[in-house]
This record gives C-alpha cells, structure tokens and sequence, in this order.
C-alpha cells in the first residue's frame, strides 16, 4: 500500500540524474573508442587505439601526477591549519562568531573570480605579495613566470580558498566532542599537548578523515584555479588533469581521445580515493 | 609550553590568518577605486595618500563608464539559472531524501544505502569528463547556449548536495510523527507537505544555501556551454580578465560577482551550529 | 463488529516478531497486552494501526481485509511511549489536526478540542507549543489527539513508561476512569508491568516471544496462568518455578527440601512436574528450610531476596525492609496452599484453591500507591 508512494519520492529525481549522468557517461565510454575529432566527426569503431595513445602520452600521466601533489600536499596543508585554527578558536568567547563568519568566507566565494584577484595579487612589478616580499627582504620572486613558484602560487589559492572548510567541519566536531574525558585528563595532570595527543585529536579521527576525503575528492576536480592563474603553465608546470583533458577535448575538438583521458582518469580516481578512504577508516578504527 | 605565552601565539596566529583571509577582498575593493596612475606606479592601498581614488572601475562595470563593459546582463542570467536550479535540485532532492529517509526500497542487490550512495557520489565525478556528452547533448536538443540547458546541468550538480544534507536532516525527525499523521489522516504525502516539510526548515535553508553557492561558483559548465546568447558572471569576469580590461574595473566586477556570496556566508554560518555539520560528515 | 486475526507471522531482516498470532477483539471492550520487552507488543499494535505488514496469515475487520487497508484510512488513535506531537503547531492544532483532516466545521473543531482538554486538564496550555510543556503534559496532548477523533481503535504502547513513578500513578488512574467510559471503541493498552494491567481492569493477553500465551481477564490469568512463561511473564517478580518428583505423597524438590502434599494438589499423581510458587507467598520463618541469602534488594517498602536452597535459586519478597548481607543464612517456609503445579510442557495442571491473592495482590497495590 506504500509503493506508489515509495516510487512518488524516489523516481522523478532518480531518473532525472540518471538521465543527466550515466547516459552521458555511457556516451563518453562509447565515445572513447572512435576517432571522433574536428576533421571527421562521428562514431566510428577503432577499437583500443585511444587508450595505446594515452599509455604512450607522457603529458597525460605528467598532468595526472602533478594533480596528485597538489590535491595531496594542498589538502595536508588545509587540514593541518584547519585544525590549528579550529583548536585556537574552540575555546575562544570574544568575537567567536565573527571569526567563524569571516574565516569561513573564502570558501563561499567564486574560485575563479578569486583567482582574478590572486593574479593581480602575484603580478610580478605591480602586485603586493612582491611589495611584501620586499618588505621582509627577500626581493621580488617570479610568482606566475617559474615552474616552482608557479605550484606554490596554486597551492597558495587552494589553501586560502579551503582551509575554511576543514575549519568549520573540524570545529563542529570539536564543538560536538563530550566534556568528560578532558575534565579525566586534566584530573590526571597531563598538560594541554598531551591531552590533545591523547584525548582530542583520537576523539577526533573520525571527522578527520571524512574531511580529508571530502576534500580529497573536490580537490582531484581542480582546473577553475589553475585555468586563471596560470593557464597551465610557464609551460605545463601546473596543468592538471581537468585541464588537459580539456585542451585536448574541447579546445583541439579530439573528442575521441579526450573521451579515453576521461574514462581512465574518472577510474582512477575513484579506485584511488576509494583506496585512501578504506586505508584512513582503517587507521582510525584500530586506534 | 606556559598559557601567557600560548596566548601570545595564538593571538598572532588568529591575526596573521584573518590578514590573509581578508587580503585578497581588501586589495581588490582599494585597486576598483585607481585609476592608471594608481596601478601602473607599483603596489598602492591607501586612497588619496597613495592614489587618487575614481569611481571609474564601478561606473565601467556598471554600463555607464566611458568602456562599454556590463555585468549587470551576466548577473542576471547568473542569477536566473543559480536559483532556477537550486530550486529544482531542492525540489527533486527533498523529495528523494524523503523517500529514502522513510521507506525501504530493495531492486536486486540494490538497497537504500546504495542509492544514497549513488546520488552522493556524483560528487566524485570531474565535470570535464561530462563535458563532451552535454556539449553534444544540449546542441542535439537546441539548449547549447541557453539558461534552461545550464539549469538542466546544474541540476546534476546540485541535486547530491541537497540529497546528502536532507537525508541526514530528515533521518533525524523521528518517524513516529510521521506514523502519527497517517494515523490523523494524512496520506504519506501530505504527511510529507504538512507535516515534515514545515519542521525541516532549517535543514532546506542550509541545503538550499549550498545549492545557490555551488551553482553560483560553477565556472566549467558556463564555459563550455555557453558562448554568446547567455553569459554568467564567472565567463564574463574571466573573459574580461584575459583580454586588457583595466584592473579598477576588473576589481569592482570581481567584487559585484562576490558581494552575494559573502551575504550567504554569514546567513549559513547562523545555521551550521553545533553537531549539525559533524553528523553529516562521519 | 470484529477484528479477526489469523496465524499472523511478521519477520524484518531475519527476526521474528510475530509467530502465529491469532486471536478475535469484539467492537468494543478495553484490552491489555502484558508481555516483556521484545515481545512483540509493539510490533503487534503498529500491525493493528496499519504500520506494519504481515508475511502470512490474516487480519480482517468484519470480514474484510485488513492488510490492504492503508493507516491514513482506518481511523485509528495511537498513542507512543516516546510523547510525540507536531513540534510546529501549538496544542489546540495539535489536538485539532485529525478534525481538520477529517473536515469538520470551525465551531465543531474548537468545541470538541475544548472538550477533550478539559477532560485532560490541559486547556490551560492550547496556546503554547508542546516543546513548552513537561512530558506528562506533552503525553496528555498525545492523547487527547487520540481521543477526540472519531476512531474505531485506540492504541496506547506503554504510554506511561517514559514517565516519572509519580505521574505514572496519578495518569493510570485517570487512563482507567477515561477508558472505562470509552466503551464505544476497542481500546488497546500495552505494558510490561503486569500490576498496571491489573490495576486497569481490562481484558488481558500476554505475550512472549512473538506469540499471544494467554487471554483472558486479568484475575483469571493471575489465578489460572495457562503454562509456566504466563506465570513468569505475568508476576513481578517472575513466579518461581522448580522441577521437583512426587513421591509417596511427598513433593521432593531436592534430596533436603521435601514437603507434604497440600490439601488442592491431593489427586496429584506420582510424576515428575514442575512447581510454581509466587515470591510472596515464600516466608522468612524460623526454623524451616535453610536457605542462604544471594542478593538482596530494597523495592519501595519490600525486600526482595534471591536465596538458594542448595542447588535450588528462589525469589522471595518480604514486607517491610531486612538487611541480608551476601552469603547470610536464613530460614524459609512455603505457604504451599499457594503451589502452582504444571506438566512436563509447561501447561497448567493444578491452582491454588481459595482466590484470595489476587484479590491480596490488588490490596498490596493500593497500599503501594
């Protein structure tokens, strides 16, 4: 006597989003086995040749690679100051609630648009992260012209416009942490960074890790940043991924092989973030 | 590690970060009011000690500068497929999550949990690898280019993050009020429409926020889908970045596209309150 | 006018909750589930309320099929132990909300919700909203809901169980008086504590297990217990019970405690049976059995002592409060005027003769009260 009311909730939106979803993404794994490009568009059959030419196409596993470093070492970076940030304001009373609005602001705001601003930001002779630098000293640096400081300079923005989101998340979970085990710890005389070794930061693991893949997951999407600020370069010393696939596809029109590119980076990502989500629980559940 | 000291600390630290956090914003709201000669003579920040301030960046961006640059237009459309979007995304979301909060649902192996899981997991799915088939898509059904066909996609985007945050708000209403409508009368989904739904309100506004921010954030799909007939602000800021618009009016356009969004951060930040966000997350 | 059930089974994810249920309620009486946790009480009222589906057997009101019927349509009053209103209406809508589903006019709404609240002793609080109101007040709401609909069943699962010992007592006395003059409806009271459902004077059925062991009125069941799980089910504490050999005579209990045959049990045969005897009507009494004193614990103005007479463990409650430490030795003797005796099965074979303690056992209750 429910079933008609079961499918009512659960149908139209089910359909809607496989409609919008695996229909395009059983196009692009058929997609990826054709020739499809500018030149002679169409689905034609060539079997695996795509996928051979993704093997031996070395900007491809380059830009995969690159991807991995950044998301990595952005969202370790985002974690490690969120949770610095959260601790320093979880016990604050004054401003709390202000600090919380404006600290979580950059994560509200557009990242490409932020990334207008950050490359005024970096502009070499008239932007002040250089008159900062030569504030403290250490001279003007090639923020967007250099490999290196090309990665920093994304790395930078992502920290910037996220960190705010392992924030809030690591603050809510200190906010929601009971109060006994710290009144047991201070009974037991440990100091503040044993009892954050001992007592918070296991307490916290949990919340931890489901930020972490969170995060792990919108990280390995990144191409809005990195299309603005640096288009990729000097060179391809910050192309990711997205961004190849995209150069490929959209703007070289190999739809073709860019459909290959996306099928192989979408499996890999999932095999890889389902991989770092079991091995995380996994630690966490055997503390 | 003694507490004089670790006040000291924090205090810096909480103030270096703010800095930071602030930075960007303020540097762009002082750059939207130079003019050339506040830009081209090094970094300036202090209007009329450093620069000479102007409103000429503000009345470019706003169509009644000398440069014929609008935003207006872009905000708009931005503003039409964001909120068209998120209401369908709220619409159809709220109505699987009720579903899944309530009712059992079984096809082959397949069971609520991995249903939920597919809605979720669309947000492991890199827009790129989509992007093809909508291109090709929306030109087979004439959409390319238009505000309907972005709501369309948009609406993959944004139905997940309205499932995720209701399912958890809903599964935390206790089921006996809901037996209790059917009992007083209620077909299940008039329970859902009178019933639940007025007690889910702060749980559809912190869903709903999430849908306008995501949406309006989105770069990739309004730039690849659209070209001339429809701009969204984030295309029309970013093409005005690549080509040699003056920084003033970039700044001011950079901040018009920001200026909702930090009105949304503070009416989320009021409802993201305590276990709410931990409990969705573990 | 009656609800017919027929070996109705109910299983979710592997577990069983309802094992061949079958049982005829009439129109309009006041019945009482009594049954311990997990007995499928619950499980058997949501059935009842349409909210839950049944794997086979049958349920028909009046002939006609029961289970297709949808809750929304079978005009059923519920009341949960957990207390549960509309959090976004005030009271007066809360306890309006079935008449404006039902359709009825304006005038009738505030006059029948004004009606009820009266009865209940809430009208004070119509404005307010239920998250304003202490759980005894929020569970008076719930059943004023309940009541004021023109329902055919009213449903009420341990309604009292989530509040306070004093409370508890002051609502189950208005519940009988309200319920007693509900006669016009079938009224279903679950519990586990079977001094409640003595107390409320109804029909009662016991369950355990997922199946109904006995139906009846409350002073039958509490004499006539149909097998040893009613005896224990339905005493609190449980009715002991302890293997034991007729011999000669004689019932040996074990090699030290042997007694004559009373009076009630003189055509018992010589056998094997198992023996039932209440906590109250074992009693400290010099120079009996000898016993030694496992636990004791002070219940209200009672104690009650878990003793073992060798290999034999016994619950005893005594008037009045004793202090026993662990391992005391004490004396004990039966009233074996009292002795239940029940078959290899567990079926009742033989009663006490004189129905005296059931009516001393609803004496015992007033006094507690």
């Amino acid at each position: 006597m429910f079933t008609k009311y079961k499918l009512l909730f659960l149908l139209p939106g089910l359909l809607v989003l496989m409609a919008i979803i695996l229909f395009p993404l059983g196009f692009t794994i058929r997609v990826s086995f054709s020739s499809w490009d500018v030149i002679q568009p169409g689905l034609d059959w060539i079997g695996g040749n795509n996928y051979a030419r993704m093997i031996a196409d070395s900007r491809f596993w380059e830009a995969l690679q690159r991807l991995s470093f950044i998301s990595v070492a952005s969202v370790l970076a985002q974690y490690v100051l969120g949770f610095s940030l959260a601790l320093m304001v979880w016990n604050q009373v004054r401003m709390k609630r202000f600090i919380r609005v404006l600290f979580l602001i950059p994560m509200m705001t557009t990242p490409v648009i932020m990334s207008v601003i950050w490359r005024t930001v970096f502009h070499e002779s008239l932007g002040p992260a250089n008159d900062l630098m030569n504030l403290i000293g250490i001279g003007p640096v090639a923020w967007l012209s250099t490999e290196t400081m090309a990665l920093v300079s994304v790395l930078i923005v992502e920290i910037w416009q996220w960190t705010p989101f392992m924030f809030l998340l690591l603050l809510a979970g200190l906010l929601s942490l009971p109060k006994e085990p710290f009144l047991a710890a201070a009974i037991d005389g440990a100091g503040p960074i044993r009892t954050f070794f001992n007592v918070t930061f296991p307490m916290m693991s949990a919340i931890s890790v489901g930020a972490i893949i969170i995060r792990l997951i919108e990280a390995s999407k990144i191409m809005d940043t990195v299309y603005v600020l640096t288009s990729g370069g000097p060179g391809s010393a910050t192309e990711t991924s997205s961004y190849y696939i995209y150069i490929r596809g959209l703007r070289d029109f190999q739809i073709g092989y860019s459909a290959a590119l996306s099928i192989t980076y979408l499996v890999i990502m999932i095999i890889a973030l389902t991989v770092i989500a079991k091995v995380l629980s996994r630690l966490v559940t055997e503390k | 590690m003694n507490s004089s000291g670790y006040k000291i600390f924090k205090f810096v630290f909480l103030a270096f970060w703010a800095s930071f956090v602030v930075a960007p914003f303020l540097w762009a709201l002082t750059t939207s009011f130079k003019t050339i000669n506040g830009v081209t003579s090094g970094a300036t920040y202090i209007p009329w000690v450093d620069y000479e301030p102007s409103l000429d960046g503000w009345r470019n961006v706003l169509g009644t500068g000398s440069q014929g640059i609008n935003v207006i237009e872009p905000f708009i459309s931005s503003a039409y497929v964001t909120i068209g979007a998120s209401a369908l995304s709220l619409v159809l979301g709220t109505f699987v999550a009720y579903g899944l909060s309530r009712f059992k649902y079984r096809a082959g192996f397949i069971r609520n949990g991995d249903i939920t899981f597919f809605f979720i997991s669309q947000r492991i799915m890199p827009p790129v690898v989509l992007s093809i088939p909508f291109f090709l898509m929306l030109q087979q059904l004439g959409l390319l280019d238009s505000i309907f066909g972005l709501i369309l996609v948009y609406i993959a985007l944004l139905m997940p993050i309205a499932v995720w945050v209701m399912v958890d708000f809903f599964n935390n209403i206790p089921k006996e009020i809901d037996e209790m409508a059917m009992l007083d009368g209620c077909s299940p989904l008039q329970t859902f429409l009178r019933v639940i739904l007025p007690n889910a309100k702060p749980g559809l506004v912190v869903a709903g926020l999430f849908c306008v921010i995501f949406g309006w954030n989105d770069f990739f799909f309004a730039f690849t889908l659209t070209f001339t007939e429809t701009q969204l602000l984030p295309v029309a800021i970013v093409s005005l970045n690549s080509s040699a618009t003056p920084w003033w009016s970039l700044s001011a356009s950079a901040l018009i596209s920001i200026a909702p969004l930090i009105f949304v951060a503070v009416l989320v930040e009021k409802y993201l309150d305590r276990g709410n966000l931990a409990g969705a997350v573990k | 006018m009656s609800i017919v059930a027929e070996n109705i089974n109910l299983t979710v994810d592997g577990e069983t909750y309802l094992r061949n249920v079958s049982f005829e309620l009439p129109n309009e009486d006041f019945f009482i589930i009594v049954g311990r946790t997990k007995a499928g009480k619950t499980t058997l009222l949501r059935l009842l309320a349409g909210l839950e589906e049944i794997d086979s057997g049958s349920l028909t009101l009046d002939g006609d099929d029961l289970t297709k019927m949808p809750p929304w349509e079978r005009k059923v009053g519920m009341v949960y132990q957990q207390f549960i209103n509309y959090p976004h209406l005030n009271n007066f809508e809360n306890i309006a909300f079935p008449l404006r589903r039902a359709g009825l006019p304006e005038d009738k709404i505030a006059e029948a919700v004004n009606k009820v609240a009266a009865v209940l002793g809430v009208e004070e609080f119509l404005e307010k909203l239920p998250s304003e109101l202490s759980g005894g007040q929020q569970q008076r709401i719930a059943l004023a809901r309940a009541l004021v609909k023109d329902s055919k069943l009213l449903i009420l699962d341990e309604p009292l169980v989530n509040l306070d010992y004093k409370l508890r007592e002051q609502l189950r006395e208005e519940f009988k008086n309200i319920f007693n003059d509900q006669r016009e409806r079938l009224v279903i009271y679950s519990t586990t504590e079977p001094a409640e459902a003595m107390e409320l004077n109804g029909t009662v059925i016991v369950m355990h297990e997922g199946e109904i062991i006995q139906i009846g009125a409350a002073e039958e069941v509490y004499n006539r217990p149909a097998n040893t799980r009613v005896a224990e089910v339905f005493n609190d504490p449980p009715m002991n019970l302890v293997r034991g050999v007729v011999e000669g005579n004689r019932i040996h209990l074990n090699q030290d405690v042997i007694m004559a045959l009373p009076a009630h049990l003189q055509n018992l045969a010589a056998g094997r049976y198992t023996f039932g005897i209440r906590a109250a009507d074992i009693n400290l009494k010099p120079d009996a059995y000898a016993a030694e004193v496992q636990l004791g614990e002070i219940n209200g103005s009672e104690t009650i002592l878990h003793i073992k007479l060798g290999d034999i463990s016994l619950v005893t409650e005594q008037e009045g409060v004793h202090q026993y430490d662990l391992g005391a030795s004490a004396s004990v003797d039966f009233d074996l005027n009292q002795l239940y005796v029940f078959d290899n099965n567990g079926d009742l074979l033989f009663s006490p003769a004189t129905n005296s303690s059931f009516e001393k056992a609803m004496q015992d209750q007033e006094k507690d009260n």
